[in-house]
């Protein structure tokens, strides 16, 4: 018998690791959102960020201009205030009354660079040179000047995680501008979609999706983007919208996170539910 | 054995820099190429299967755990594909193997095959078609990471690295 296994684990061995190797990856895959492996992650990203920070700095040596930030803080600002005029205006037109908006651009805007990225379909990441020194929790909004860019998960001291659009684990609550019908924005590896919207909603192609009051993740009235495409399902009744973000997430370089604090209890079902 | 294993590791290094810091500036509508993935499938082809499978493992944790993404997701993919990157291993073959274009159909192939489990086990959205995440998330990925060995076949020096 032990022959037997001696001669068996000699002639399969290969099989044998490629099995133990891979139940290894995938139960750890299986236990990320544990403590543990979250301080790993936080301690190896921290330390090797810095070196991606010093390449990063060489890389963008040549276009690096200081003025462009405040450019970009205050363009960032009036993306917010606009927005929110816009929606006013479409909202006086239908009611003619007054409602009681909560202010985007009063939040205080935090400016950071995008340091390294990490290129896949459908787990976009970035990490950004601004942490918990920087007063940058887990949970805030990252914006830029254009829109909605994502959502700050992981939290080291210098350096953050920022979770994009273009991640298939992340939802957001939208609405859409025109017509106050609300949906769940996510990506399904290929485009950003509104699951499940009635037919019988007023839906038009160029409608803008904005962040819904819904959410305590995010405040409302952020720009994502605009109504691409309408799918109907296969019995007519529901759309799938195909959202075009207005911020080029691929090409994103310097972002702004907003320096929000959201309801701690809220935003740790929103966060669970996320993960 | 120990220097057979550090080695690796100290080419890392710098890959994994190039490959979160300047790869997404060449990247074509999210599809990039892999370089610690052809470094995995170039020792592989040195050293054998088992060397291989073992560094795809350590290699894809360390990736993980420094890129800000799923711990175990490159872990499993580089394991995997280094194990296929195996099975063209041979001691006679190996100049054949990364000398010559070869080196780039067995880097399409596996690279094919390491982002196409990358993009399985990250996508948590299973509403994207089979065929779908086969080409544009595996051979294009893989097509562009091929593109990638073109210098290793055309510099790599007969007595290797």
């Amino acid at each position: 018998m032990r022959k037997f296994l001696r001669r068996f684990v000699s002639d399969y061995k290969e099989y044998i690791l490629l099995i133990f190797l891979s139940v290894i990856s995938l139960t750890i895959l299986a236990q990320n959102e544990k403590p543990s492996a979250k301080h790993l992650k936080i301690f190896a990203l921290g330390n090797f960020a810095v070196l991606n920070e010093i390449t990063n700095s060489i890389v963008s040596i040549l276009k690096s201009d200081e003025s462009r930030d405040d450019l970009r803080n205050e363009n960032a600002h009036l993306m917010l205030e606009l927005n929110r005029l816009r929606k006013f205006r479409a909202e006086n037109e239908e009611l003619r009354s007054m409602i009681v908006f909560k202010d985007t651009s009063k939040y205080p805007l935090i400016p950071a660079k995008i340091i390294s990225k990490l290129v896949t379909k459908s787990l976009g990441n970035f990490i950004v040179n601004r942490g918990s020194n920087n007063e940058i929790r887990k949970g805030m909004p990252v914006i830029n000047n254009k829109g909605l860019v994502g959502l700050i998960m992981d939290v080291t001291e210098n350096y953050s995680v920022v979770q994009n659009l273009y991640n298939s684990n992340l939802s957001i609550a939208v609405t859409i501008q025109r017509t106050n019908v609300d949906g769940i924005l996510n990506f399904d590896g290929k485009n950003l979609i509104v699951k499940d919207i009635p037919t019988t909603y007023d839906v038009q192609i160029g409608d803008i999706i904005e962040t819904s009051d819904f959410s305590s993740l995010f405040p409302p009235s952020i720009p994502i983007g605009i109504v691409s495409k309408k799918e109907s399902n296969v019995l007519g009744l529901l759309h799938n919208l195909q959202v075009e973000p207005f911020a080029k997430i691929s090409a994103a370089n310097n972002l702004l996170v907003l320096k929000i604090i959201p309801s701690k209890q809220i935003n740790k079902l929103e966060m669970n539910l996320i993960k | 054995m120990i220097i057979q294993y550090l080695k690796p590791i100290l080419f890392f290094i710098p890959l994994a820099v190039i490959q979160l810091v300047i790869i997404p500036l060449i990247s074509i509508s999210n599809i990039a190429p892999n370089l610690v993935f052809i470094l995995i499938a170039y020792f592989t082809l040195k050293h054998g299967q088992v060397y291989g499978t073992i560094l795809g493992f350590i290699l894809g944790f360390l990736l993980d755990i420094i890129s800000g993404g799923l711990i175990g997701a490159y872990m499993f993919s580089f394991t995997v594909s280094a194990f296929v990157v195996g099975y063209f291993y041979g001691e006679n073959k190996m100049d054949i193997n990364i000398s010559s274009y070869f080196f780039l159909f067995i880097l399409f192939i596996c690279g094919s095959i390491n982002s196409f489990l990358y993009a399985v086990i990250s996508i948590s959205n299973h509403n994207v078609s089979l065929f779908f995440m086969m080409f544009e998330e595996g051979m294009l990925p893989g097509l562009y990471t091929s593109l990638f060995g073109l210098p290793i076949v055309i510099f790599h020096p007969k007595e290797g690295m």
